[in-house]
């Protein structure tokens, strides 16, 4: 029942994912990041079968940031996704395939422009303005289809975010009471609250 | 069909051939460093002979059933556990240690396969003191808790089953970590795993506050426990007590669940 | 590769299921019960498979040292391949170590090789009794996979449900209002192995023929043999 959604504003992207860990009928813990930085401006959100998705998040990352390292350019929103993507098809074809859905954004700074990438563990990866994985997509897809222009400003996306999660707490079956938002743009990344 | 095979036989995360941008780095792998299966994985796979999710009349019946808890305080951290073990519906022992002391100033607890906790926690300790030796100095409660987590993830989906509590009082203090057979850990303030871990939590979350007095704390844990066995068939025998300090921890009792009912009657 | 090949020969290669299950129950009862200066290991000998007794003398205990004997009960040939197997590991920890290896190292010992078939195990359930290093009675249980604990008194196999709630009873004095326990001592802990074996024999139909009973002390094993009912 993890949510993951993101939505690309003018010159930046924002995300938002649920913080629950849940086992079976329990949430083990109800503050859990489910994103991780790869580097100064990109984002990835992770969801999916449980162990997978923060060994395949740490694995990505941790490459990235290696690549940036070595070569002393950092990879543009594009590479990561393009590299991850790769990674997913590569290990669908394995003996255990990762089971990892993911969203990465970020802000492009070579051509100033926000990327969002929905890429799913079978390997599929596509840039969209906005996107979301889990059930809640289907509460959000439509607000964002009705609402979203491509000269969004921050504010107006944060309001789009609350009609989201707002939406969820009115008509979703499960309580996913708390979620960590995230931007990326000029400056990096950093947390907020709406 | 050879030649197709060996193209993904390889490594899961990438194929040897075709690094540009990982050259080098792929010859280092921390699962690969710590948890080189301790033996050879035969050809004939019955993990299904075990398992009870994929196999409710499996023959070989293996010990589960558990309520374990812990949780963080201002006096550091109380571990309890109960100490039934059953093996489908017999009860296989009264007396089950499920805390497993990994060195003196950690702990580990166990839920889900006996063996499988047993094992993996001693293989821990191992390393915990391997680390110790290198390093001249303690390892975290983090980092053995995700040595753990690795050891254990690539037996993932073959049948070992794990439900596990670390704890331990390191640089940064009293740290709690939960850590199962699907790979996944977590950090928290307040755990509880096995069968009757709903019960557990719902004695534990409706009468926990950080401010607690150690008394006050075990006493919760104890009650926690006791509630668990009283609704939870799979759960009995003793509460096993544990409390983490700052100097390590200290085993605070065994109590006979037998005796505990009547002195909760009030008797 | 043309994909026509490709289809062909994933139809010629798929394994072909035959039910085969590598596994059998072949009964039987072993008990331990652990004194103050010595250890009590007993165990029937008869062997069955489902309603046919294939022997009425294939001993499950074993001398695995002067100081520990190891019984096992479910599946046989699982039973007899552990024990040779430990029995090698013996060996060579004899010769490597110049000493004969303690009842702690054996218990360690026969959990790591239970646990190295984890994902294969060997069908048995497995009693250890012997005398420790300070000279203490004790007995060690293990599951198929090798977790393991000591334990003063033990019951495995058919009749395990039977014997094991008696034991608690007679052994551990699980549930007496009374005071004054008489001690354990090594008469007493054979008659109670004979009374569980006796009756265990009327009532489990994998249990009978021979009683065979260890006795681990300082000075080293002994072994006494009995007739069970052979019905």
């Amino acid at each position: 029942m993890e949510f993951l959604i993101g939505i690309t504003g003018k010159d930046f992207v924002l995300t938002a994912s649920d913080t629950s860990a849940a086992r079976s009928i329990t949430v083990m813990k109800s503050n859990e990041d489910k994103s991780c930085d790869l580097n100064k401006h990109n984002i990835m959100l992770y969801a999916g079968e449980a162990g997978d998705t923060v060994n395949f998040a740490e694995y990505i990352q941790r490459n990235v940031r290696l690549y940036g390292i070595r070569n002393g350019i950092e990879l543009t929103p594009k590479a990561a996704a393009t590299f991850t993507r790769k990674e997913l098809a590569t290990s669908l074809r394995s003996r255990h395939p990762y089971q990892v859905f993911l969203l990465i954004a970020g802000y492009d700074i070579t051509t100033s422009s926000p990327h969002l990438y929905w890429i799913d563990y079978l390997g599929s990866s596509a840039e969209v303005p906005f996107a979301a994985h889990g059930y809640g997509a289907y509460y959000c897809l439509s607000i964002l289809d009705r609402y979203h222009h491509p000269n969004l400003t921050l504010d107006e996306a944060k309001g789009l975010i609350k009609k989201c999660i707002d939406e969820l707490n009115n008509r979703f079956i499960v309580n996913l009471s708390d979620f960590k938002i995230k931007v990326t743009d000029q400056d990096g990344i950093r947390e907020i609250t709406i | 069909m050879d030649a197709f095979v060996n193209r993904f036989k390889g490594s899961s995360t990438f194929l040897a051939d075709e690094i540009s941008m990982l050259d080098g780095f792929g010859s280092y792998d921390a699962v690969k460093e710590f948890s080189q299966p301790v033996f050879e994985i035969p050809a004939v796979q019955n993990a299904n002979c075990t398992d009870e999710k994929s196999d409710s009349e499996c023959r070989i019946k293996i010990e589960h059933g558990t309520t374990t808890l812990a949780f963080k305080f201002q006096g550091g951290i109380i571990v309890a556990v109960d100490s039934r073990a059953s093996a489908g519906n017999y009860i296989a022992s009264q007396t089950v240690k499920k805390v497993i002391e990994i060195n003196p100033y950690l702990l580990g607890t166990m839920a889900g396969g006996a063996a499988d906790c047993q094992f993996w926690q001693r293989e821990l300790g191992r390393h915990c003191r391997l680390y110790e030796l290198r390093n001249k100095e303690r390892i975290s409660v983090a980092a053995a808790s995700k040595l753990l987590a690795n050891m254990v993830y690539p037996y993932k989906r073959m049948g070992i089953s794990m439900g596990t509590m670390v704890t331990g009082w390191d640089k940064t203090g009293p740290n709690l970590f939960y850590v199962d057979s699907d790979g996944s850990r977590y950090k928290n303030d307040v755990f509880s795993v096995g069968s009757g871990a709903t019960f557990a939590y719902g004695v534990l979350d409706s009468g926990l506050d950080y401010e607690l007095s150690t008394n006050d704390a075990i006493e919760l844990g104890r009650r926690s426990i006791y509630q668990a066995t009283y609704r939870d068939a799979a759960s009995g025998g003793s509460v096993r007590i544990y409390h983490v300090e700052k100097e390590g921890w200290k085993f605070i009792g065994l109590y006979d669940v037998g005796k505990l009912h009547w002195e909760y009657c009030g008797l | 590769m043309n994909p026509v090949d490709f289809y062909n020969e994933t139809l010629t290669s798929v394994p072909t299921e035959h039910g085969f299950y590598p596994y059998e129950s072949n009964g039987g009862t072993a008990l331990a019960i652990a004194g103050e200066d010595f250890c009590v290991v007993a165990s029937d000998t008869r062997q069955s498979n489902g309603y046919l007794i294939n022997a009425r003398y294939a001993p499950k205990a074993f001398k695995m040292s002067e100081k520990a004997v190891l019984a096992n009960s479910v599946f046989a040939a699982d039973g007899n391949a552990l024990v040779r197997r430990l029995t090698q590991r013996i060996q060579w920890y004899k010769h490597s170590h110049e000493k004969e290896i303690s009842i702690t190292a054996l218990a360690q010992l026969v959990s790591n090789t239970l646990y190295y078939k984890r994902f294969f195990p060997f069908y048995t359930q497995v009693l250890l009794g012997g005398i420790d290093e300070s000279g203490a009675g004790v007995v060690y249980s293990f599951d198929p996979v090798g977790s393991y604990g000591l334990e003063v008194c033990r019951a495995n196999g058919t009749a395990s449900a039977l014997i094991q709630p008696f034991l608690d009873n007679q052994v551990e004095f699980k549930n007496v209002q009374f005071d004054d326990k008489p001690r354990m001592t090594l008469d007493r802990a054979i008659c109670i192995a004979k009374d569980a074996f006796t009756s265990a024999t009327e009532r489990d139909i994998y249990t009978g023929d021979h009683l065979e009973i260890f006795i681990i002390k300082q000075d080293g094993i002994t072994i006494e043999s009995y007739p069970l009912k052979k019905d």
